[in-house]
């Protein structure tokens, strides 16, 4: 590729005169993507269940993909001649992929980090392997994402002590490891990932060193791994006000919906997670007061769709009561359901640029609570969060109070 | 639900259309009817089937697949069509599922096993009838012991049309005095294994007792359904329905539910069978079988030496040609084999998707083709090419359980849940 034009480009649309928040456009040599962005999750170069062009349909402008799974199977070589990921699996939109080391370290009991990368066990062959951050780009420079992600040294959130401040530090030295390696800077953009734990002074070290380096966004990690929703999103807080306005942020591995909004709040602009596509496994629709267990008899004979409001294939066809009939039992069931939860995501997500754009946001953020947590306390992690970018929920009304007290 | 032969041609095969009672739409045949489980087409959303077709299709429920929806469905404002996602289809109601095979046996007295998710249940033909006045379908077949095969017994033959006779007459019965029946077409059984002088009694029976409300001929009792259609002996079957046809009434429908092979389709549609359905495109794909076999009467050099393309085959690896060259279906022009191996190497439900849409696609084509060859007097130069293959010997299209595939797509179990991203 011989264009000036680099692969990443990134500009603020509108930003909430209240909150973080902002609206995006990203442009990518696959497509344009609208941020606050939630990517669905494919893991193996498919969505479960859904064909490219019902993604297309539902206006999903980027997928994630598993670096691990995808080396694993079809392997780089197959991927390699099939000329990357977007024509192996027939997707002209964007892709991001993660390295490989979170799902190594998550997936696999054995793996071991030292300063070289992740050692681990074939689960195929049980071969000792070793996952550098130079590998992990080879890789990923196979797939050919337009985003990668840099290998990190991943530790459980909740650790704390010094090996919290080695893996951070590691992590900046593999950062350099993979720009070094990177050898598609003209068609991808390797994003950084912050550390630090739930380390305020950490994340602000690893933060600074991030931005001296020559990157098109950044992604924080380390979260959603077991700490308290108050660390979670403080350091969340944290992390977008020391990363640069000019820049996507990307928080790995969030998706719930109230997560979203929050952390929409907080100033991020990408998300990912396999909840909503895993959950319609199950047999569970995304509604916005939080899921609908279809396999439940008391939709047996409920004649009205998932929710009247989505436009979404099935919602358009199907009733909740046929849906209980197959859930979790027929294959096709696992589709309509993802459709569905797909759609949900997406249109949430559109809301929240729609509501940044015309500077409504924060009454987006009350309203979608009052909804959410409908006869339910605002868990307190939430009304703190929007505290600390000024918006004050409304108080639970009194009879929720009541019942509480 | 009317019938109307346009066109019998003269060597072989028949032209003619269903015609749906309330909407006056027509469904041409020789007809392919959509084989459903649990009231979808299996594995395919209702917008991933609009990725085949723009046509109207015809359904064919199967009550063991959907018996436990009966009691919602009475609650519901519309149609068995309407509440899977297909308002406006011709619906066909059976008894079996014709995509997996069906146990033997427990054929006691008035009662017919109904093999369903929840196990075995009693289905006499009072319940039975019930169902049907819920269900409502544009067509339905009347209840029958269907459990014979090849090696029956002469004894379990004749048992069959004794047994059918008797429920026969409680259907006649029910159906004439229904009140919501009056746009439903039944379609009468006709059993009797591959006895000829058993078919001719369970013809006398259905001629002597409704001829008149008769709307069509279901010819049940050659298979256990399931692979066990694809594996039938044509020769013997021919034998059977070459003499069953002569004692019928030309001016009917005649289906034969099942996974019958492509060229047994062939053979049955030139003596004067018109409606079939899409089991074996299922089974094929569940089995993870692509097929291949060609139907174009311009292209007669030989060609593969299979009649499907087995896609668990590991040379597909890196192999990025289409399923099959110049098919114009969604799974051939956006993907390919290799993609296709790596889906079944990984256990992905776009696997099973995608298969499904390209045999579906093929076997619409194949119909449309068969329709066509009968208007211009074609129809045995297409029996030869589709048995043949440009070949010295027929090809065998039977279809066996690929055990490299089985562990997860249902072979009649229910759909399981995997646990293997993140
Ligand atoms: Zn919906
Ligand atoms: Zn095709």
């Amino acid at each position: 590729m011989t264009t000036k034009v680099p692969p990443l480009t990134y500009k603020v649309i509108a930003e909430c005169s209240v909150t973080k928040a902002r609206a995006g456009l990203m442009t990518l040599r696959h497509g344009e993507v609208n941020t606050p962005v939630f990517m669905p999750v494919g893991t193996q170069g498919t969505l479960k269940g859904l064909l490219p062009d019902q993604l297309i349909e539902l206006n999903c402008q980027i997928l994630l993909g598993n670096t691990y799974h995808l080396g694993m199977r079809p392997g780089i070589e197959t991927l390699q001649k099939a000329g990357g990921l977007h024509k192996f699996m027939s997707w002209p939109r964007g892709i991001l992929t993660d390295s490989g080391g979170f799902q190594m370290v998550s997936l696999l009991k054995l793996a071991q980090i030292d300063e070289n990368g992740v050692n681990f066990c074939s689960p195929f062959d049980n071969s000792e392997c070793m996952l550098t951050p130079e590998h992990s780009i080879q890789i990923q420079n196979t797939i050919g994402a337009d985003i990668m992600m840099q290998l990190d040294d991943v530790v459980k959130t909740t650790t704390v002590g010094p090996r919290v401040e080695e893996a951070m530090h590691r992590t900046i030295r593999w950062l350099d490891r993979c720009i070094n390696a990177h050898a598609r800077d003209e068609d991808q953009s390797l994003f950084p990932i912050v550390q630090g734990a739930l380390d305020p002074e950490l994340r602000k070290i690893c933060a600074d060193a991030l931005i001296q380096r020559k990157v098109r966004g950044y992604a924080v990690g380390g979260l959603s791994g077991g700490e308290s929703k108050h660390e979670f999103w403080r350091t969340v807080h944290v992390c977008t006000d020391l990363l640069p306005k000019d820049k996507p942020r990307y928080l790995m591995g969030v998706g719930f919906a109230a997560d979203l909004v929050v952390c929409v709040a907080l100033g991020i602009d990408m998300f990912d997670c396999v909840f909503p596509t895993r959950t319609a496994r199950f047999g569970c629709a995304l509604v916005n007061t939080g899921q609908m267990n279809l396999k439940n008899k008391k939709y047996e004979n409920d004649m009205r769709p998932i929710d009247d409001e989505c436009e979404c294939s099935t919602c358009s066809r199907y009733t909740r009561s046929y849906l209980h009939h197959i859930a979790a039992m027929e294959a096709v069931s696992c589709s309509l359901l993802s459709i569905h939860n797909v759609a949900y995501q997406l249109r949430l997500m559109r809301s929240m640029r729609e509501a940044i754009q015309r500077d409504q946001f924060p009454q987006f953020i009350c309203d979608f609570m009052a909804k959410h947590f409908e006869g339910e306390p605002v868990p307190l992690w939430i009304r703190e969060a929007l505290q600390a970018v000024n918006v004050d929920l409304p108080p639970d009304d009194v009879k929720v109070k009541e019942a509480v007290a | 639900m009317k019938f109307v032969v346009e066109n019998i041609s003269k060597s072989s095969g028949r032209l003619g259309h269903l015609v749906q009672a309330e909407t006056g739409k027509r469904f041409r045949t020789p007809l392919l009817v959509q084989t459903t489980k649990a009231g979808s087409i299996p594995y395919l959303s209702r917008e991933v089937f609009d990725y085949i077709t723009k046509e109207t299709p015809a359904l064919q429920f199967s009550l063991s697949t959907i018996n436990h929806m009966t009691e919602s469905l009475k609650l519901f404002n519309g149609t068995i069509g309407a509440y899977v996602g297909y308002p406006e289809c011709l619906s066909l109601l059976l008894v079996r599922d014709t995509c997996t095979t069906t146990p033997s046996g427990h054929n006691d007295k008035d009662i017919m096993p109904l093999f369903t998710r929840r196990g075995k249940e009693m289905l006499t033909a009072t319940s039975y009838m019930d169902a049907v006045e819920v269900l409502k379908p544009d067509i339905y077949q009347g209840l029958c012991d269907a459990d014979t095969n090849l090696d029956s017994s002469k004894k379990r033959i004749t048992k069959s049309v004794d047994r059918t006779a008797q429920f026969m007459d409680l259907c006649y019965e029910r159906h004439q005095n229904s009140t919501v029946l009056n746009n439903s077409g039944l379609f009468v059984p006709i059993v009797g294994g591959y006895s000829t002088f058993a078919r001719s009694d369970s013809i006398k029976h259905a001629k002597a007792k409704g001829e008149s409300i008769t709307s069509g001929y279901i010819f049940e009792g050659f298979h256990n359904n399931g692979l066990s259609a694809t594996e039938v002996d044509v020769e013997q079957l021919l034998k059977v329905m070459t003499h069953s046809l002569n004692e019928l009434n030309v001016e009917k429908p005649k289906m034969m539910p099942g996974a019958y092979t492509p060229p047994a389709m062939l053979e049955l549609i030139s003596l004067g069978v018109d409606i079939f359905d899409t089991s074996y495109a299922y089974c094929a794909a569940t089995n993870f079988k692509a097929l291949t076999f060609n139907f174009d009467l311009t292209k007669t050099e030989s060609g593969n030496c299979s009649p499907f393309l087995d896609i668990t085959t590991d040379s597909l690896k890196e192999d990025f040609t289409p399923l099959l060259a110049d098919c114009d279906c969604l799974t051939c022009k956006k993907h390919t084999r290799a993609y296709l191996y790596h889906l079944y190497n990984t256990k992905e439900m776009a696997g099973p998707i995608l298969i499904m849409i390209h045999n579906l696609h093929h076997m619409m084509k194949f119909f449309n083709t068969i329709c066509n060859c009968i208007a211009d007097d074609k129809l045995p130069d297409l029996v030869k090419l589709v048995n043949y293959q440009g070949h010295d010997a027929a090809l065998d299209y039977s279809i066996k359980l690929n055990t490299k595939a089985i562990s997860r797509n249902d072979q009649g179990k229910s759909f399981t849940v995997a646990k293997d991203d993140q």
